[in-house]
C-alpha cells in the first residue's frame, strides 16, 4: 500500500456533519490499474471520486497521492495536487460554453501553467476531433463534447484519469468512442478510476469495487479473486 | 488565454456586463459633473458673489482727539487722514494676494454741478476704472509686476447705459448715477461743469473742470447719486495729489478668510485698517460651504447607488457562474486565478464605466454651468484623473464580497449539480 498511487485509510465521509456518504473505507489504486467503482445511487461512489480527485477531503481518515498526504494540506496545495496528478472526465462534459473546443482544452493548460497549442490540438486530434477545433460546445454533439471532455483532461498528461459515468449521457454509438479512447489510455500506462452504473463497463477494467451504503461491499480483479478485506 | 477567457466572458453577458458599466456611469457621471462645476465654477461662485460688492474696506487709521475744558469734554475732532496711492500695490503683495479678485481707490469730495439757479451739488468719486498697477515689489519672483485692477473688477455688476471709462488717462470722461442724470437732465455725451471749492494754505480756490457722461450707472445704492470720475481727476480737482480715503477690495475667497487678508494688508501698508464686510462674507462664505456639502452628499449618494448597481450586477454574475467556476477549480484554478477573473471583470466595467460616466459628466457640468451660473466650463484633466480611479476603484471595492463567494465555490458541490 506505501508504493500505491492512491492510497486510501480508513476513510470517513459526513454530510452535514450525520450524513454518512463514506464510511472508513480502506483502499489502494495501483499505476496502471482501470478500476471501476459500481453501485446504487447514494451509495457514496462519486464521493469516493470527489476524494480521490483531490476535489474534496474526507471528514476522516488519510489521503495519499503519489506517496503525498492529501489531507491536512491547505487549498491551494490541494488544486496543485489536483492539477499535477488528476484528469477529471464528467458525465455532465463542463465545458465552458463560450469557449472553443480548442480553448476548452487550452484552459486546463493554463491553470497547469504551460499553455501550447500545439499540445492542445494533439490533445485533440488523440480523441479524434481536429476539424473541430473552433467549435464552441453548443455546435458539437454530446459524444464530441464528451470527447473534449477527455481532451482536456489528458493534456496535462496527468498519471491518474478520474470519470464519473463517462457514458452516462451518450447513446451507444458515443458511448463506444469513449470507452475506446479511455482503454486507450489506460494502454498508455495510466491509472483509471471510473465509475459507473453499467455493470457491461465494468467487464473492460482490471478491478471492480462495489459500493453500498458508504462502505466497499466487493473489491474483485477481473480473473481473480475477491481483494474485499485485504 | 486570460484575456480570450476575460472578452469572450464579457460578451456572453453583454447586457449584464452593460448594466455594470451603466452602474459606474451613474456614479462617475455625478462625480465628474459636480468636481467639474466645483473646480471650473468654485472661484466663478466667488466671483458671482462678489458682484455684490466688495468683501474688505480699506480705511486711513484715524486719530479722534477729544476737546473741551479740563474735565469737561464738549467734543471730538478727527484728524483727516489719507492712503497713499503709491502705496495700494502692497494689496497685491500680501500672503493670500491670489485671493486679490479686484481692488478700486476712492477719492471723495462734494462738487456743485452746473452754473446759477441749476447747480447743484453732488459726491464726486476719484476712483480706478481699468489702470494697470506697477507691483514694485512683487512678493515672489513668479508674480507678475502688473496687475489689472478697478471698479469694472470689483462692481461689475453695475447696470450701466453708455460706456465705462476705459483709458486710465482719461481726464475728461465721467460716469453718473442714475439720480444726478435726472436732476441735471443730463444724458450719455452731454458735457457739464463740476466746480470744487476748497481751503489749501488759508487760501480759498475754487477749481472747474469740464466733463462728458460716457455712462450713467444705477445700482439702486449711493453711486445712483454720485459722479465717477478717474482718480488724477479727483485728485486734481480737490489738489490732493497721490490720496484716497477708501479702498474696496473685492476678495476671490472660496478657500480662505477674509479677516486674514484685512489683517495681511493693515501689516503691509501702515496707516491703514481694514475692515471685512462681514455680513457679505458670511452669506459667500455659508452659501459656498452649502453648495459645496450639497455636492458632497449628492456625490456620496450617487457612488453607493453606483457601488450597490455593481455589487447586484457582480452577486449575480458570481452566482450564474458557480458551475463554470467549479469547473476551472476541479481542472486546476487556484483562488487568485478565479479572484484576478472577476476582478480584472470589475476593473474593465470601472474603467468603461469611468470613461463614459466622465463623458456625460461634461456635458452635465456644462448644463448646471449655463443653466446656473450662465458660463460654460471647460473639461479638465484633474477630473478625469480623479474620475476614473474613482469608478474603478468602486467597481473593485463593491465586487470584494461577490469575488470572496466564487472564491469560497467548492467544484465538489458544484459539480454534483447541487
Amino acid at each position: 500500500m506505501e508504493d500505491a498511487l492512491i492510497s486510501l485509510e480508513k476513510i470517513t465521509k459526513l454530510y452535514s456533519g450525520e450524513t454518512r456518504a463514506l464510511n472508513e473505507v480502506t483502499l489502494s489504486f495501483e499505476k496502471d490499474e482501470w478500476t471501476t467503482i459500481m453501485g446504487p445511487s447514494g451509495s457514496g461512489k462519486t464521493t469516493l471520486l470527489n476524494i480521490i480527485g483531490c476535489l474534496d477531503l474526507p471528514t476522516s481518515g488519510i489521503v495519499r497521492i503519489a506517496g503525498k498526504e492529501v489531507t491536512g494540506v491547505g487549498q491551494a496545495a490541494l488544486t496543485r495536487l489536483r492539477r499535477e496528478n488528476v484528469g477529471l472526465i464528467f458525465q455532465q462534459h463542463h465545458l465552458i460554453p463560450y469557449l472553443t473546443a480548442l480553448e476548452n482544452v487550452m484552459l486546463a493548460q493554463y491553470y497547469h501553467g504551460s499553455p501550447d497549442e500545439t499540445k492542445a490540438v494533439a490533445a485533440l486530434k488523440n480523441v479524434g476531433l481536429e476539424h473541430r477545433l473552433d467549435h464552441p460546445p453548443a455546435h458539437l454533439s454530446g459524444g464530441e463534447q464528451q470527447r473534449v471532455c477527455i481532451a482536456r483532461a489528458l493534456v496535462n498528461e496527468p498519471p491518474i484519469l478520474l470519470a464519473d459515468e463517462p457514458t452516462g449521457n451518450l447513446d451507444q454509438t458515443n458511448g463506444h468512442v469513449v470507452l475506446q479512447l479511455i482503454q486507450r489510455l489506460h494502454e498508455e500506462g495510466r491509472a483509471i478510476v471510473l465509475v459507473t452504473h453499467n455493470p457491461d463497463i465494468s467487464g473492460l477494467g482490471d478491478r471492480t469495487i462495489r459500493i453500498v451504503d458508504g462502505s466497499v461491499e466487493q473489491d474483485f480483479r477481473s480473473g481473480g479473486g475477491d481483494r474485499n478485506g485485504e | 488565454m486570460f484575456v480570450q477567457l476575460l472578452r469572450k466572458s464579457i460578451l456572453r453577458r453583454k447586457s449584464r456586463f452593460a448594466m455594470g458599466v451603466a452602474s459606474v456611469l451613474i456614479g462617475a457621471a455625478v462625480v465628474t459633473a459636480l468636481l467639474t462645476v466645483s473646480l471650473g465654477v468654485g472661484d466663478q461662485v466667488g466671483q458671482e458673489f462678489s458682484k455684490y460688492g466688495a468683501d474688505l474696506m480699506l480705511q486711513p487709521q484715524s486719530n479722534t482727539i477729544q476737546v473741551g475744558l479740563p474735565g469737561v469734554t464738549i467734543g471730538s475732532v478727527t484728524e483727516q487722514k489719507y492712503i497713499n496711492e503709491s502705496d495700494l500695490w502692497m494689496i497685491k503683495t500680501i500672503p493670500h494676494r491670489a485671493n486679490v479678485l479686484g481692488f478700486a481707490p476712492f477719492l471723495y469730495q462734494v462738487v456743485t454741478v452746473g452754473n446759477g439757479s441749476n447747480a447743484q451739488q453732488a459726491v464726486l468719486a476719484g476712483t480706478y476704472f481699468n489702470k494697470t498697477v506697477q507691483i514694485l515689489q512683487p512678493a515672489s519672483p513668479q508674480d507678475p509686476t502688473v496687475f489689472s485692477t478697478g471698479i469694472e473688477d470689483i462692481s461689475s455688476w453695475w447696470k450701466v447705459t453708455g460706456n465705462w471709462i476705459t483709458d486710465q488717462n482719461d481726464t475728461t470722461s465721467a460716469m453718473i448715477g442714475t439720480n444726478v442724470a435726472q436732476k441735471l437732465n443730463l444724458t450719455v455725451g452731454d458735457a457739464f461743469n463740476v466746480s470744487y471749492t476748497g481751503t489749501q494754505n488759508g487760501t480759498t480756490a475754487t477749481n472747474v473742470k469740464e466733463l462728458k457722461v460716457v455712462g450713467i450707472v444705477e445700482t439702486g445704492g449711493a453711486e445712483d447719486n454720485q459722479i465717477f470720475v478717474n482718480l488724477p481727476v479727483a485728485q486734481d480737482l480737490s489738489s490732493r495729489p497721490s490720496k484716497v480715503d477708501t479702498v474696496q477690495v473685492s476678495a476671490l475667497c472660496t478657500r480662505c478668510p477674509v479677516a486674514d487678508m484685512a489683517s495681511e494688508i493693515q501689516g503691509k501698508i501702515p496707516g491703514v485698517q481694514g475692515t471685512t464686510i462681514t455680513q457679505l462674507t458670511n452669506a459667500e462664505t455659508g452659501t459656498l460651504n452649502k453648495y459645496q456639502s450639497m455636492m458632497g452628499l449628492v456625490t456620496a449618494v450617487a457612488l453607493l447607488a453606483s457601488t450597490m448597481g455593481i455589487f447586484t450586477t457582480m452577486t449575480a454574475n458570481v452566482a450564474d457562474r458557480r458551475r463554470e467556476i467549479g469547473l476551472m477549480k476541479s481542472i486546476g484554478a487556484e483562488n487568485r486565478s478565479i479572484a484576478s477573473l472577476f476582478l480584472a471583470e470589475a476593473a474593465i466595467t470601472g474603467l468603461l464605466g469611468g470613461v463614459a460616466g466622465f463623458g456625460v459628466g461634461v456635458v452635465l457640468a456644462q448644463f448646471i454651468g449655463l443653466s446656473v451660473f450662465s458660463t460654460t466650463i471647460a473639461p479638465s484633466w484633474e477630473v478625469l484623473a480623479v474620475a476614473i480611479p474613482i469608478a474603478i476603484g468602486v467597481s473593485l471595492l463593491a465586487s470584494a464580497i461577490p469575488v470572496r463567494r466564487a472564491t469560497a465555490v467548492e467544484p465538489a458541490v458544484v459539480l454534483r449539480g447541487e
